[in-house]
């Protein structure tokens, strides 16, 4: 599976909910599928993208999809204990693992050599957890994560591709706009 | 009203409502009262920069959030606050207690207590030092409505002049 495919098809499944992406490839491949004002793009902050989604989580009741990358959930582990203590229903985890850090020059990561990062978020409570390997099992498995309750965790293995060019998007404009589709 | 009751009164009165941070001895007496009242939602976090992540993702639904976390956990949480918080313009209140002060009785704090508002002045982050409860009503409540005014992190840095220190 590659990514930016699977994520053109998330795209198209989620309609307006909140959309929270890794930084680097994830945010700008999320962008060239299609801008949304709820797509939250982070520049930065690697490791925080499952809490700021956490955090929305808990502050809306519709669902909130977080878009992570192995390299960056293995600096910041212990949000998925913070996920499984709070427990909210309404969060979804997608983890795009591709077993490497690809931006800084394809380095092996740990899930290369065994860490089990869906073992992990059951560890820490989390049941409704999956690995998929293919846009058809990414699709389905979405599908009934937007359907029930969660938290889900859900590992969608890819294989890393060519990078698309940075998306042209600011930081400070992200949050007004995602804001303001709150209301807020 | 003692200084933990006049800081929560004052999170209220600006709509603070979810409270993410790491556990400290001299901030659990404010976050105690807290996690005793249904107006918040307290968030224990695993470290601090998760607790700047998740507190972040409440402000751009809507909700207003504030950390807490003593200045160590502020060391690990300055990468958070220059490349999510400061170019988003996210008006986070940060409630940091400071070691290293008056009373220390660590050796491992000092350095990282001492250098928490010359890391504050090197971000561009404004701080205000709260060392007594005179006026503390007026110095909390004005530092939040210019927080929010100003769309940027801005930390209150507690001594043990206004909590009476480590009690254990």
């Amino acid at each position: 599976m590659h990514r930016f495919s699977a994520t053109k098809r998330v795209k198209d499944l989620v309609g307006d909910m909140a959309v929270v992406a890794n930084l680097g490839p994830t945010t700008d491949e999320l962008w060239h599928a299609g801008h949304r004002d709820r797509n939250f793009y982070t520049y930065g902050s690697m490791g925080l993208c499952s809490s700021i989604a956490l955090g929305m989580a808990l502050s809306t009741d519709e669902k909130v999809l977080s878009l992570d990358g192995d390299g960056s959930l293995l600096m910041n582990m212990g949000t998925i204990a913070t996920i499984g203590r709070e427990n909210p229903a309404n969060l979804i985890v997608v983890v795009w693992d591709n077993e490497q850090w690809g931006q800084t020059g394809y380095q092996a990561s740990h899930t290369a050599f065994g860490t089990d990062l869906e073992g992990v978020a059951r560890s820490c409570g989390i049941e409704k957890t999956a690995t998929v390997e293919d846009e058809e099992e990414l699709e389905a498995t979405l599908l009934q994560a937007m359907r029930e309750d969660g938290p889900w965790f859900i590992v969608a293995k890819i294989e890393e591709e060519e990078y698309l060019p940075v998306a042209p998007i600011e930081p400070e404009v992200t949050l007004h706009r995602f804001r303001a589709s709150f209301g807020a | 009203m003692n200084w933990a009751e006049t800081i929560v009164n004052c999170l209220k009165e600006s709509g603070v409502s979810l409270i993410a941070y790491v556990p400290d001895i001299s901030i659990h007496q404010v976050t105690r009262l807290m996690e005793e009242d249904d107006y918040f939602h307290v968030v224990s976090a695993t470290r601090e920069e998760e607790a700047i992540g998740i507190a972040t993702g409440a402000y751009a639904t809507g909700r207003n959030a504030a950390v807490f976390m003593q200045s160590s956990g502020f060391g690990n949480c300055v990468n958070a606050l220059a490349s999510l918080c400061l170019p988003a313009r996210v008006p986070l209140p940060m409630f940091i207690n400071l070691r290293g002060e008056v009373g220390e009785f660590n050796i491992a704090q000092v350095a990282m207590g001492r250098s928490t508002r010359p890391i504050l002045d090197t971000l561009g982050i404004p701080y205000y030092t709260l060392d007594t409860d005179d006026r503390l009503d007026l110095r909390v409540s004005g530092a939040l409505k210019l927080c929010y005014a100003s769309r940027q992190p801005l930390a209150l840095c507690m001594t043990p002049l206004l909590h009476g220190g480590k009690l254990a």
